[in-house]
Order: structure tokens, then sequence, then C-alpha cells
């Protein structure tokens, strides 16, 4: 890919994608591959969920590159791929899938703890902390989908919530409800 | 977080979320494997996708879509009357019982029977005709 096509914008980049450019998906698919992985994992909390689903929302931008309009910005087209994606997945998972998953979840929370620095002074007061956020991860995963969905995309992916509300498609009010309702479910999670 | 939000969050719960959504490292995937996985899968759609059509471009395919639709139609405007004659159970049902009518006469005379002052007198109407 040439010094022109690194500095093409996302927009730019779906507009050629449309006439069938492979060197531009490429280069789409480099910058966003990250970020998709980790929303796809931060929703789905699989490794091998996160690269499946990830990679078919890819896909579908190949396939529907052509029907993206240039009045929104690249971006929020492509969340709002992935997220639907995710949120179908899930929808979809079998009861055996949701235990494997919540399984993984025990073993991220378990390596959360173990990740801690070695034992020092103020051990005790680290291993609280770590399990403060171990019970925060788990109390997010139990959060309704769009309402995690929200929480993922402003807090890890830093959207605005009018960007959210155009991902998930929901009114903006909406979005702050959402927000809302996970900060005081989390509250209660934390509560003694 | 630094960023500026236009929400209405106050900078504990903005910490709260995004300490929700952190947890723990997300395990990245290789990511040459992970693209070459993703062409293969791409190109693997394309195929599909060509095949697909290659086989509908045929003649064979084409002449029988032609033929279900043909099919359709003429069951739309001809729909097969598929509610049972009862006429005709009913003259099957006749025709089963048809011994009867070999014995109409007994049948006939069964109108008799609706008269019973002459059943009760039938001895004495016997007599008096001997």
């Amino acid at each position: 890919m040439s010094d022109e096509g690194e500095a093409a914008s996302d927009e730019m980049l779906c507009r050629r994608i449309a006439t069938r450019d492979e060197g531009s998906f490429d280069l789409l698919v480099t910058r966003y591959q990250a970020r998709a992985y980790r929303i796809a994992w931060s929703l789905l909390r699989n490794a091998e969920d996160a690269r499946d689903v990830s990679q078919e929302a890819f896909i579908r931008v190949w396939q529907g590159a052509s029907r993206f309009r240039g009045d929104a910005r690249f971006s929020t087209w492509f969340y709002r791929i992935l997220v639907n994606l995710c949120l179908d997945h899930k929808r979809r998972g079998r009861w055996w899938t949701r235990l494997v998953m919540r399984d993984d979840a025990g073993d991220a929370d378990d390596s959360l703890v173990a990740r801690q620095p070695a034992p020092g002074p103020d051990q005790g007061e680290l291993v609280s902390e770590a399990q403060r956020s171990a019970r925060l991860w788990e109390a997010a995963h139990r959060l309704a989908p769009q309402q995690r969905a929200a929480v993922i995309l402003y807090a890890q992916e830093h959207l605005s919530t009018a960007e959210i509300a155009d991902v998930l498609r929901i009114a903006e009010p909406t979005v702050r409800v959402h927000l809302h309702r996970a900060v005081a479910a989390l509250r209660r999670e934390l509560a003694p | 977080m630094s960023i500026e939000r236009d929400d209405d969050l106050t900078s504990d719960e903005r910490e709260l979320l995004a300490r929700a959504s952190a947890g723990p490292a997300v395990p990245e995937p290789r990511w040459g494997e992970y693209q070459a996985q993703l062409r293969a899968r791409l190109a693997a759609r394309r195929t599909a996708a060509a095949r697909l059509r290659r086989w509908w471009a045929r003649p064979a395919p084409i002449a029988l879509s032609f033929g279900v639709a043909a099919a359709l139609l003429l069951f739309v405007l001809h729909p097969v009357d598929r509610r049972p004659d009862l006429s005709a159970l009913d003259e099957a049902v006749l025709g089963a019982r048809l011994g009867l009518l070999e014995h109409y006469r007994v049948v006939e005379r069964l109108d008799l029977l609706e008269e019973l002052d002459v059943i009760r007198q039938l001895d004495r109407v016997q007599s008096q005709q001997g």
C-alpha cells in the first residue's frame, strides 16, 4: 500500500473496497482488527468467538461496502455491524456455550488476581483491589447485552453517547439510561 | 478518563464504568494468522457465491425454476377442489345397503305398524276376512 493509501480516511478506503480494492480492505483490517477483536472479546468473553465474529464483521464490510453511505463515519457503521453480530451471537448461544463462557470468565478472574505484583508490604490492599476489579468485571458480564455494549463503547472505546446511540440504533436518552442503570448495578455489586 | 464527555455522569461513575469494562488483558491473537484466516474465509465465501451464481446461470436450473413457477401458477389459478363430495359419499353408503331394496314389499307394508288399532285387532280382522 502506498503512502497515499496509508493516509486515506476510513471512508475513502471503504469506497475503494466497494470497487473491490483488496489493498484498501487489508489496510482497513489492519486499522480496525485490534479494536474489533477487543470489542468482540469484551462482549463475548471467549477468544475463539471473538476471532470468528470480528472476522465476520470484516467480511460483511467487504460484502456491503457499496451500501455504506458517506453521511456517517465508517467507524460508526463498522461498530454497528460488529456489535449486532456479537449480540446475535449471544442470542443464538446455547446453554452449554454460556457455561463454557462462564468458566472462561472465572479463569479471567483468577488471572486478574494472579497478575498482581509480588507480595509486598501492602499485599492485602492489592488483593482486595484485585478482588473488587474481578467482581466488577463479573458484574459487567451480567448486565443486559445492550447495556453492556453501551458500557464497552463508552468506557473502552470512548464513544460519545450520541455515537453509541447511532451504533445501537437507539435514542440518545436511552443510552444515558443504560449507562446510569449499569452504574447502579455495578455499585450494588460492590456494596458490602 | 481525561476525555471531555458531554454526558451527565460524574467522574466517579465514569471511573467505575472504565474499571468494569477494563477487566483482564485481552488475549490478542497473532495478527498475521488472524489476517490469513480472514482472507481464507473471504475467499471461501466469494467462491461459494460465485459457484451459486454459475449454478443458477446454467440452463437446467433455469428450466427447473420456470417449471416450479409454472406449477405454482397453475395451482394458484386452478386450485384443486379438495373438499369431499358428500353426494358421492351418500351414494356409496346407499349402494352398500341395496340388499334392503330386495325386500321393498315388506318395507312398504311396515307402514301398517303405524296403524296400532289395526295391529291390536289383527286376529279379528283376519278371522273376519277368513
